[in-house]
């Protein structure tokens, strides 16, 4: 291979730019801004892409549509910590370097692509893409069982995007951009661009007032979450009455969407693809895996989902809450089970990404927001862990609990790193988790009372799932580095077991800082987000009880 | 004697007013006269030039077609062929599709070494891409049928090729008995149809009104075995038995034509068939027509996904993914009430382009590098990583993923499906929308196992192993539009408008 340290540097030098600029976007984004999913976006770029004539049916446009507020602000944020985080991870990788790092660098645009798209089009097209750089990275620098690994992520994860290509279709030929259907019709030139213009736009439609040739379809996530832009007559209109297996088309449109995203999530009876590509992949991208592509899954939900299909979250909220428990509990107990550490942590993914489902289904300010959060901080924990277990993996080419005992004695830092890690995940005052699952608790606890979508008991039977968490981890942390120094005798003679190195440390510290740091002042993060959730959660709840009763008005007749 | 003669003027007259219409056959004619005649000369170097003449023909009639104007004042042949903007476009796609054969018999070995009936083949194949030309003009039964036989005869010869392999005469018989049998059915529900109405103008109002009088349960009979030839030709199940055998045993670049020629003259002629089933009365009096349709689209997509995840050996799989494709557009031309010809026509262009480029790779590698299974591709993407990544593309176009065009013309007869579906309401439609989405992720699972083994699987021996640059060149030739129109399809869907908008 010629130059592998160009290689490397100019991976990590686009990482780090992508670092830099995130920051720079942070720090500049105004938290203090209404937002509400539909509005109130920020930096907002609009290009038009492909727009093409239907004849008498209109036309359609794709547009290049991103822009960020701040549900998606923690996200790119996040994103761009782990990029940097993993290429420094990736030094060690020997094998077809400049393969390597562009896929790494593909995955890492293709991820912040999906964090920043709100024209359902591009975000599907991000969306679909990450899944190639990430085949490769699995199947060709994975470990002994890759192939198996690598297909089976590729297969159930596009399954879920055919699902989510089904409703954006269905989508985009019911809702109009009343902007451009302004424009079409000849309405700017005579009074420019004026709210009335929309509004009049949206009413002249409702009225089927609007002929064929002129209305523009568009991709546009904004414009799909208001239910006057959609076509009357359409399938997935409020009114449209039509039913298919006894349910409304858009509760089933709503179920296809959340099986698509629930499978990246991943959501319990669709999570089986998750171990095994986190066992079979190679350090820095099972770190990626973990920290930035699930929460695609989640970020899905939040931004298209619940917003596009209020009426189907409040009628499903039980549902999604309680999958969300059952991913906790289920994922817990599977952890607990596991003798692979990459594999215990692999389902505490799992089991921590459940608690964002509960926050999401309570739709309540305090746990949107703890989703939120909880999405961040699993980001940067879940990188640690993985790191973590690289370490171990690195030095003894294994990984099974029961093959090591008392590392304590031998690796006192490394060990520091473990137990900082362990117990930010499963949640001690201080950390990042902490905040997350509180924050998530109160808005369960709470949302009997402010929303009625989830009855009482979910929330009890979820913070069992706290005491789970605390018993595979110190279980663990017990049987691997405590007590008497002793390693599997066949591995004894290929271990080399030496502390953390430089390179270690630059991964590991600013990741506990960063743990820390958003444990003790949370506000760095719900300063930014936090109006756009509580803009979010206020729309979501009131569209959604209206809309319901719209639907569920048509259904009876 | 005098009534005769006033008669016979009369035909001629009318053959010449419409003869301009046909400008691009005649000059396909012209030059496959040409080739048969300088392929009777003995010299070496007269020999060499048969291909680059055969490009030359098929050039100017690219061209030709391309710059239009040739229609001859508005009149139409006979009533028998039609020079309409469907025609003329699917007329481009057809020449360009006899290039890229040419081009890829070019970059064959075993074509190289041939040493009988060069001549004769690259007579063949500007035989074949008129009689395409012929299949998308044709507005009469009749023409239908001779067009059909023109290119299927066409098509036999050119399946023999290398006659000295037992794989070819076998593939060779077999498709003319499939093809016959097909070809008689087919002729036997046209007659059907002539009882009927005493038209053979299927795409006259008169001749659907007439239908309508007739016995439902005769015509839904005389359909589908009109039908029948129609599928042999762009192999949807239950006619697609010859595909595998045929792809099998033909030269690599003749597969590459089989694979879109016919096909996209096949369903250019259904396309102009079912066209009266916009029509709302008359689509409601055949409905048993289109119930056998949906079914016969839904059938060959299972059939032709499913069986290719069994397949061993790349050319077979190409065959089913050929079967597969043939179902999707079976199920872009039930959206009737849609706005679907453009996009219908869009995805041929795209299948032309992914085709090719997948069967040059095919030649490719099994000619430089002895490819017969699946399994022998191991690891070749690591030592020619430009092949390996063109390979990707095609292959990920063909299976419908972004950022490739396959996935544009795939949305958009999804688009109009569903818009069939949510204007008319039938479960038909529903039900082919979710199969031809979620059989796309069956479609990935064989799909991948080519890259599988180029990439993912690691090859220890070391030689080295090297493609010519003109191979190269081709590779990105193919490629490119397909990124292309993925980025920008408009401009490929604009300009199908303004042609479809050109009426004779």
């Amino acid at each position: 291979m010629r130059l592998p340290k160009t290689i490397k540097g100019v991976a990590l030098g686009g990482a780090l730019l992508q670092l830099v600029l995130a920051i720079v976007l942070y720090l500049n984004f105004d938290g203090t801004a209404a937002a509400n999913g539909q509005q109130g976006y920020q930096f907002v770029n609009k290009l038009d892409w492909i727009s093409f004539s239907l004849g008498n049916l209109g036309r359609f446009q794709i547009e290049y549509f991103v822009g960020v507020d701040g549900i998606s602000i923690s996200m790119v944020l996040l994103t761009a910590i782990v990029g940097v985080i993993g290429v420094i991870s990736s030094w060690t990788i020997k094998k077809n370097i400049k393969g390597y790092f562009l896929l790494y660098l593909l995955l890492l645009t293709s991820v912040m692509g999906c964090f920043l798209a709100l024209d359902f089009f591009l975000f599907y097209l991000f969306f679909e893409f990450m899944l190639l750089p990430m085949y490769f990275l699995i199947g060709i620098w994975g470990g002994p069982k890759r192939e198996y690994a690598a297909i089976k992520f590729f297969i159930y994860t596009l399954v879920g995007s055919l699902f989510i290509l089904i409703v954006m279709i269905g989508l985009y030929t019911s809702v109009i951009d009343p902007l451009a259907t302004a424009a079409q019709l000849g309405m700017l030139q005579t009074s420019g661009i004026n709210p009335d213009t929309i509004l009049q736009v949206q009413q002249a439609l409702q009225q089927n007032a609007i002929s064929g040739a002129d209305i523009v379809r568009t991709f546009s996530i904004p414009a799909m979450m208001d239910p006057a832009n959609f076509i009357p007559g359409s399938l997935l209109h409020v009114l449209s009455g039509t039913v298919l297996w006894d349910l409304p088309v858009r509760f089933i449109a709503f179920l296809l969407l959340f099986a698509g995203f629930a499978i990246k999530v991943p959501t319990v009876p669709v999570h089986t693809w998750l171990p095994d590509a986190h066992v079979e992949a190679p350090t820095p991208i099972s770190v990626l895996l973990a920290a930035i592509l699930l929460k695609v899954g989640g970020y899905g939900l939040i931004r298209i989902v619940y917003p596009i299909f209020p009426d189907a979250g409040a009628y499903f909220a039980v549902l999604v809450g309680g999958l969300g428990v059952l991913s906790i509990i289920y994922g817990a107990l599977c952890a607990l089970a596991m003798n692979d550490l990459k594999k215990l942590i692999a389902y505490s993914s799992v089991s921590h990404m459940g608690f964002v489902l509960l926050g999401l289904a309570s739709l309540t300010s305090e746990g949107v927001n703890g989703a939120i959060y909880m999405m961040f901080s699993h980001g940067i924990i879940s990188a640690m862990l993985f790191l973590v277990v690289g370490v171990i993996y690195d030095r003894a080419h294994d990984r099974m609990i029961l093959n090591f005992r008392g590392l304590a004695k031998r690796m006192p830092a490394y060990t520091t790193f473990v137990v900082i890690a362990f117990f930010a995940s499963l949640g001690l005052p201080g950390f990042s988790g902490f905040i997350a699952e509180l924050l998530v608790l109160v808005g369960g606890f709470s949302a009997p009372d402010i929303t009625g979508l989830l009855p009482r008991w979910l929330t009890i039977v979820a913070v069992i799932g706290l005491l789970l968490a605390a018993a595979y981890y110190l279980w663990a942390l017990q049987r691997m580095f405590f007590g008497k120094y002793w390693i599997f005798p066949e591995l004894r003679a290929k271990a080399v077991m030496s502390d953390l190195n430089a390179r270690e440390y630059l991964m590991l510290v600013p990741l506990a800082v960063l743990a820390l740091l958003f444990g003790i002042f949370p506000h760095l993060l719900l300063n930014k987000i936090g109006m756009a959730t509580q803009g979010f959660t206020e729309f979501v709840l009131r569209n959604g009880q209206e809309q319901l009763q719209m639907v569920l008005s048509t259904i009876v007749k | 004697m005098k009534e005769q003669t006033a008669y016979l003027s009369q035909s001629i007259d009318a053959i010449l007013a419409g003869a301009g219409s046909l400008l691009p056959e005649f000059l396909l004619a012209g030059f496959f006269l040409l080739l048969v005649t300088i392929d009777l000369f003995r010299s070496r170097t007269i020999k060499q030039l048969l291909p680059w003449l055969a490009l030359t023909g098929l050039f100017s009639a690219l061209i030709l077609q391309f710059l239009g104007g040739y229609t001859s004042g508005g009149v139409q042949f006979l009533n028998l062929l039609r020079s309409d903007g469907l025609a003329r476009f699917s007329g481009i796609l057809f020449s360009a599709a006899g290039i890229f054969t040419v081009l890829l018999s070019l970059q064959s070995k075993v074509l190289e070494k041939l040493k009988e009936s060069r001549g004769e083949y690259y007579a063949l194949i500007l035989m074949l891409v008129l009689g395409l030309n012929l299949m998308a003009k044709s507005i009469n039964l009749l023409m239908v049928f001779l067009a059909i036989e023109l290119v299927s005869i066409a098509s036999y010869i050119l399946t023999l090729t290398l006659k000295q392999e037992k794989r070819a005469v076998e593939a060779g018989l077999k498709y003319v008995l499939y093809g016959t049998l097909s070809a008689g059915v087919m002729l036997y529900g046209m007659s059907f149809f002539y009882g009927f109405t005493g038209s053979l103008n299927y795409t006259e109002g008169t001749f659907w009104q007439a239908l309508l009088q007739a016995d439902v349960l005769l015509v839904t009979i005389a359909a589908i075995l009109v039908f029948a030839g129609f599928f042999f030709k762009i192999s949807a199940a239950p006619f697609h038995f010859w595909v595998p055998d045929v792809y099998q045993g033909a030269p690599m670049p003749i597969v590459a034509l089989f694979s879109t020629g016919p096909k996209m003259a096949g369903i250019i002629v259904i396309l102009r068939f079912v066209a009266a089933f916009s029509d709302p009365v008359v689509a409601a009096y055949f409905d048993d027509v289109l119930l056998f349709l949906g079914i016969a689209a839904l059938a060959t997509l299972v059939v032709g996904n499913f069986t290719a995840l069994w397949q061993k050996t790349p050319r077979r799989l190409m065959a089913y993914s050929s079967v597969s494709h043939a179902g999707f557009l079976l199920m872009a031309l039930m959206a009737f009430g849609t706005n679907y010809t453009t996009g219908v026509l869009f995805y041929l262009s795209v299948l032309l382009f992914m085709n090719y480029g997948m069967f040059l790779f095919l030649q490719i590698s099994e000619e430089n590098f002895g490819v017969q299974k699946l399994e022998h591709f191991t690891g070749l993407g690591h030592k020619l990583p430009y092949l390996g990544v063109m390979a990707l593309l095609y292959l990920l176009s063909l299976t419908g993923l972004p950022p490739l065009a396959g996935f544009t013309g795939k949305l958009l007869v999804f688009t109009n499906v569903w818009e069939a579906y949510s204007a008319f309401g039938k479960p038909m439609l529903l039900t082919l929308l979710v199969a031809g989405v979620l059989l796309t992720g069956v479609a990935l699972f064989y799909y991948i196992r080519i890259p599988y083994y180029l990439f993912l699987k690691r090859n220890l021996t070391e030689e080295k192993l090297v493609i010519s640059l003109s191979d190269k060149l081709l590779l990105a030739f193919f490629a490119v539009p397909l990124l292309v129109l993925f980025f920008k399809p408009d401009l490929l869907l604009h300009w199908i408008e303004r042609l479809l908008a050109q009426t004779l």
